[in-house]
């Protein structure tokens, strides 16, 4: 073919050599700024944190000072001490873990039970009950607050763990997930439990929950995260000292506009705040980004 | 297996969950939507007997408040500038992310940080690293610490910034958010997109490595059809975010949604809760409405452009 | 375009971190491929076929060794400034291209002097798609073509550049029966019209054999043979190319040669001149038997089928390494079927004797040989009681965590529940999930050899009569199990000697060694030229 000697007269006139040189130069740039890219993303994402931590170690006047330092003079631990009584945060923390782990236990409990209904058993309605629970999660939060906001006063619900703990105990969402993991399951171990005379409620915690339990760690961990990074609800319902919530507590105590605010010690505060989730973080990292990345929805 | 015995049992499975359903999700959507047209509605006015009549006023109130302009105005402006910066930056890293070797876990793991912090408390941090403490809108201006952004900037010869303090500009204002917010929505979407280009059949590339592609065609003809449907979602999933913004504003600025609490920055769902706590729950849930319509029509346009754009 | 291979090696890092050590896919290649040819790279999997083909490609870079294209050396070369056409085992079209814009693509890269006016690219992209008949699709999508059609778009696209060499991976594996005798007819003539050298992998022997000008048989990393396929058929050089050419296969013997004689059994079947004595296999392929009554070779009728114009007649043998023997007579010979013994003479040129060099670990006495699972990709054959099993493929540590995960995160819930049930039941040994697990589902009851807790070693493979055996057990505990039945299995144990495994079953209270022989890349089992 005439084409083919073309080609040929093509390769023939390129410098192999340059050509290779070139590749390789190319190779090494590529990479090099593709590094170098990701490690100034890296460096503005980590920042923040790193400025927290200097900042919350500062003593006020070092922190004011114009050029700014960027490792303590002086480690100010105290800042720590100081913060944790400035914001109560000790109070704030034991109301936090008891509603989050009271609101977790529950909302599992229910969760695998409603997931199990709808994978498992028969009855009548019951796709067109799920669809509907499907539909609500389209709905934003803040439509059910106004009138749960309402319920609440009338249960008389007002500044008690109650009302930080029911209302949002079931996850549509939630119940979502884990009934597509239990679906998973093939239908023949459960006919086989049936047949051995095993319970319903022993076939679930003997082979559905061990056998769906990355999902679940992944629910209780982004519940109890839910928890812990609740603001508005809490604020609304809870605000008095006894039952204030973290979030809330946090900004609270900050904006009290009671003159100079300390820095220094706000940022201790946050950092208080932020290190069980990074703790949690390091710990779970698997679940929480497997449970992310199919939910997509915060807390 | 279908048993009577079964049908009781799944009911007295379902019932805590229903029983919570139908008191905190489904009787809420139904009243919600009775309040909204039930004229100037107050909660402790209705709990003490009072009775309101039917309308649109709550509505027609909603929309001539002249702070729910500014309310609109800020969360569309939020939305169409967090939305695209982020999934852009969130795609350029996530490529990057996935074509090289060593590193990688690591820096995903980094990267993912910014997604497991409260958004008040990361909040406060933003704001403490654009604060200027000082009076900056004093004649000279008096400044005490620049803060280390105002520092960083000053490297290159940028003059300091009022960024938050009271008296700052609007555009400064909204600076601070879109970067704050952009930091905060990078990992969920560097996640998603990264789960996409993972998936992405490796011989495509090869292919085009074969015919000599360029990097940047690559990009553009290969792998940004083929993620189209995670970028459509990152794409959806962040308009809904970004119209319920509210939470990453009262971290930098408090409640008072602005520099000097003037609420120059407040949002939609900002609205919403400063109309339920003044008690006026009517107006509360009309905005709420709005809220949902708007959401649900940016949702449609949303899928209906993918629908032309994605390639499944 | 002439492409030479010279010392072509490419070694990978082994997958198992905690042996270390390489693993070598292509091992010292050394040949030429004249121009314009159509040439087969033909072997089982894991043979280093496609390996090759990705280092000509440029996708894939030689540990050492040179590639030339002519006389250019292009071993440092990027895949683009190649001049190659690859088209992929499943094609790789760009599903969210048509037809047109997925054949103009490679053009469209194209830059500088070498770049085209849109109609130079219409007009190439049709000439292309017209070679390939599929000028009437351009405007379809590729979910919206049969696979034979995607076929041809992967062609025409990697045609469309008018390479210097054109590669092909598997091109038929994924097409049906029917479209595969079709397509293959087609690459031949696609190759014949643009005599552009041509180079396909295959594992496939009937489809290298019945296209290619030229075949190159591989085998673990290591060349076997080259030449035209007619050639490689009619003189293999060693026992596997003999095997792994023809079907029917070649009829395999255990045979000796004593006194210039070749025997069979107690059949002397042919003469070898000069042949020091030693033990031997000898090979026959089934049209290399000649009915006659006084034959030398003496075997036991099994069965005779018609043909039509050949007749086939299964027989056996003791000394055969398969059950049965098949050969192939004319129809105009008559068989009586009755008989219990059929009788033959073979033809010289049909039948080869290789020389008896396998390397077998034999565990024959007490525990000294010490087998080493250090290798990948090799083959392990345990021969007990006299007969070779076929253990497959032996499985790294790895290799098995890595499938337990993938039961574990599998579409196979069943699967992931015995996993986690697990330390006591096999994890499953093959991608595909289902049969062992009925398998397990079917023997669970009565749990025998398999209880207790062992980190087990797992390999499947098939006997001789092709069922699956399973190679399990932990050296943690000493035991290793073959078995194609749980309920009777040989209790294989094993022990931990310097760096490597004692095997052996035990048959009552004595340790029987089975011999368990290695099949590796090289060539051990050479022809012996009469």
């Amino acid at each position: 073919m005439a084409v083919k000697k073309n080609r040929e007269v093509i390769m023939h006139e390129r410098d192999i050599e340059k050509t290779s040189q070139l590749q390789i130069v190319k190779t090494v740039f590529g990479t090099f700024f593709r590094y170098l890219f990701l490690l100034i993303v890296a460096f503005v994402v980590l920042f923040p944190f790193y400025w927290m931590i200097i900042s919350s170690l500062k003593s006020l006047p070092e922190y004011k000072l114009n050029v700014p330092t960027f490792w303590p003079q002086e480690v100010m631990w105290g800042n720590y001490a100081e913060a944790f009584t400035a914001a109560n945060l000790g109070t704030l923390f034991k109301n936090t873990i008891i509603v989050g782990v009271v609101s977790t236990i529950l909302s599992l409990v229910i969760t695998i039970l409603t997931a199990f209904v709808f994978a498992r058993l028969e009855f009548k309605g019951k796709n067109i009950l799920f669809a509907g629970l499907l539909a609500t999660m389209m709905i934003p939060g803040e439509l059910f607050t106004i009138t749960n906001y309402e319920v609440v006063t009338r249960f008389g619900w007002m500044n008690t763990y109650t009302v930080l703990i029911v209302p949002f105990l079931v996850s549509v969402f939630y119940v979502y997930l884990l009934r597509q993991n239990f679906m998973q399951i093939p239908n023949e171990l459960y006919l086989a439990a049936k047949v051995d005379g095993t319970s319903d409620l022993k076939y679930l915690w003997k082979v559905m929950i061990p056998l769906a339990l990355p999902t679940i760690i992944s629910i209780t961990i982004l519940k109890m995260m839910g928890a812990w990074n609740s603001y508005m609800w809490p604020r609304l319902v809870a605000n008095d000292e006894a039952h204030r919530l973290i979030t809330n507590g946090l900004r609270n105590a900050f904006t009290a506009a009671s003159g100079e605010t300390n820095f220094p010690v706000q940022m201790a505060a946050v950092a208080l705040v932020s290190i069980p989730l990074f703790l949690v973080f390091i710990f779970f990292r698997k679940y929480i980004m497997k449970g992310v990345s199919r939910s997509g929805i915060k807390g | 297996m279908v048993d009577s015995k079964h049908k009781w049992k799944a009911w007295l499975y379902l019932s805590p969950a229903l029983v919570l359903l139908a008191i905190f999700t489904i009787y809420p959507i139904i009243n919600t939507i009775r309040l909204a047209f039930l004229e100037d509605y107050n909660m402790m006015a209705a709990i003490n007997g009072k009775v309101f009549e039917f309308g649109f006023k709550n509505f027609e109130k909603v929309v001539a408040y002249r702070g729910f302009t500014t309310c609109l105005k800020n969360t569309v402006l939020l939305c169409v500038l967090t939305v695209p910066i982020s999934t852009i930056l969130a795609l350029l890293i996530a490529v990057a992310l996935n074509s090289i070797g060593p590193l990688r876990r690591f820096l995903q793991t980094i990267y993912f940080l910014p997604y497991v912090t409260n958004s008040i408390a990361i909040g406060m941090v933003f704001a403490a690293m654009f604060n200027v403490v000082g009076n900056i809108s004093a004649e000279p201006p008096l400044i005490v610490t620049a803060g280390i952004i105002n520092n960083f900037l000053g490297l290159f010869g940028v003059e300091p910034i009022n960024w938050i303090n009271v008296g700052s500009p609007y555009w400064a204002n909204m600076t601070v958010m879109v970067v704050y917010i952009v930091w905060n929505a990078l990992p969920f979407k560097i996640l998603i997109l990264l789960g996409g280009l993972q998936s992405v059949n490796k011989q495509y590339y090869d292919a085009a490595k074969v015919d000599g592609t360029s990097r940047a065609r690559v990009l553009r003809k290969i792998t940004i059809p083929l993620l189209s449907p995670m970028i459509a979602y990152v794409v959806i999933t962040g308009f809904i975010g970004g119209f319920k913004e509210y939470s990453s504003i009262v971290g930098v600025f408090g409640e008072g949604m602005g520099p000097g609490d003037n609420l120059a920055l407040n949002t939609m769902v900002g609205y919403i809760y400063q109309s339920l706590e003044g008690q006026h729950q009517g107006r509360a849930s009309a905005a709420a409405l709005i809220l949902f319509a708007i959401i649900l029509a940016v949702t449609l346009i949303n899928l209906q452009v993918s629908k032309k754009r994605v390639h499944y | 375009m002439k492409v030479v291979l010279e010392n072509l090696t490419k070694v990978f890092p082994s997958r198992n971190k905690k042996v270390g050590g390489e693993v070598t896919a292509v091992n010292d290649f050394t040949f030429e491929i004249p121009d314009g040819k159509l040439i087969g790279l033909l072997g089982p999997s894991g043979c280093g076929k496609s390996t090759t083909l990705y280092m000509i490609s440029g996708l894939q870079k030689p540990t050492s060794g040179k590639i030339y294209f002519g006389e250019d050396d292009i071993t440092a070369l990027s895949p683009e400034n190649r001049g190659v056409g690859l088209v992929f085992q499943n094609y790789a079209l760009y599903p969210h291209m048509t037809v047109k814009q997925n054949i103009l693509f490679p053009l469209q890269n194209l830059k500088g002097e070498d770049k085209l006016s849109k109609d130079e690219m219409l007009k190439r992209a049709y000439d292309a798609a017209k070679l390939v008949q599929i000028d009437e699709l351009m405007d379809r999508k590729p979910s919206e073509l049969s696979g034979g059609q995607q076929q041809r778009v992967a062609i025409a696209r990697a045609l469309v550049k008018m390479p210097r060499v054109l590669l092909l991976d598997e091109p038929l594996s994924n097409l049906d029966a029917r479209l595969r005798l079709q397509t293959r007819e087609e690459i031949r003539r696609i190759q014949r019209e643009t005599q552009i050298t041509t180079i396909f992998v295959t594992h496939d022997q009937e489809e290298a054999m019945s296209i290619s000008d030229m075949i190159v048989v591989m085998k673990l990393g290591v060349l076997q043979q080259i030449g035209a396929p007619q050639d490689v058929y009619d003189s293999p050089e060693n026992l596997f190319v003999a095997k792994f050419l023809g079907t029917p296969p070649i009829n395999v013997f255990d045979g000796e040669v004593r006194d210039g004689k070749v025997y069979i059994g107690k059949d002397a079947i042919l003469d070898a001149p000069g042949v020091p004595d030693q033990y031997v296999f000898v090979g026959v392929r089934p049209e290399g038997f000649e009915l006659a009554d006084d034959g030398a070779l003496h075997c036991e009728l099994r069965s005779v089928e018609v043909m039509g114009r050949d007749v086939s007649i299964v027989s056996a043998n003791p000394a055969a390494h398969t059950p049965i023997i098949r050969s192939i007579v004319d129809a105009d010979n008559k068989v009586d079927i009755t008989a219990s013994e059929v009788r033959f003479n073979l033809k010289p040129h049909k039948t080869f004797i290789f020389a008896k060099e396998t390397i077998t670990w034999s565990l024959g006495s007490e525990g000294k040989t010490v087998y080493k699972f250090d290798k990948h990709n090799q083959k392990l054959n345990a021969i007990v009681e006299g007969r070779t099993y076929d253990m497959g493929v032996l499985l790294t540590d790895e290799e098995i965590a890595k499938l337990e995960k993938q039961a574990q995160q599998s579409l196979n819930p069943v699967a992931k529940f015995f996993v986690k049930q697990g330390k006591k039941v096999l994890a499953a040994a093959q991608t595909k999930v289902a049969p062992l697990v009925n398998f397990i589902q079917n023997h669970i009851p009565e749990k025998p050899a398999l209880t207790g807790e062992f980190t087990y070693k797992l390999a499947m493979g098939k006997n001789s009569e092709g069922n699956t055996l399973y190679f399990a057990g932990g050296v943690s505990d000493g035991k290793l199990v073959v078995t194609d039945d749980i309920a009777n299995a040989i209790n294989l144990h094993a022990e931990i000697v310097d760096g490597g495994y004692n095997v052996y079953y035990l048959d009552g209270e004595t340790k029987v060694y089975p011999e368990i022989s290695v099949e590796n890349g090289e060539n051990h089992e050479k022809r012996i030229f009469l």
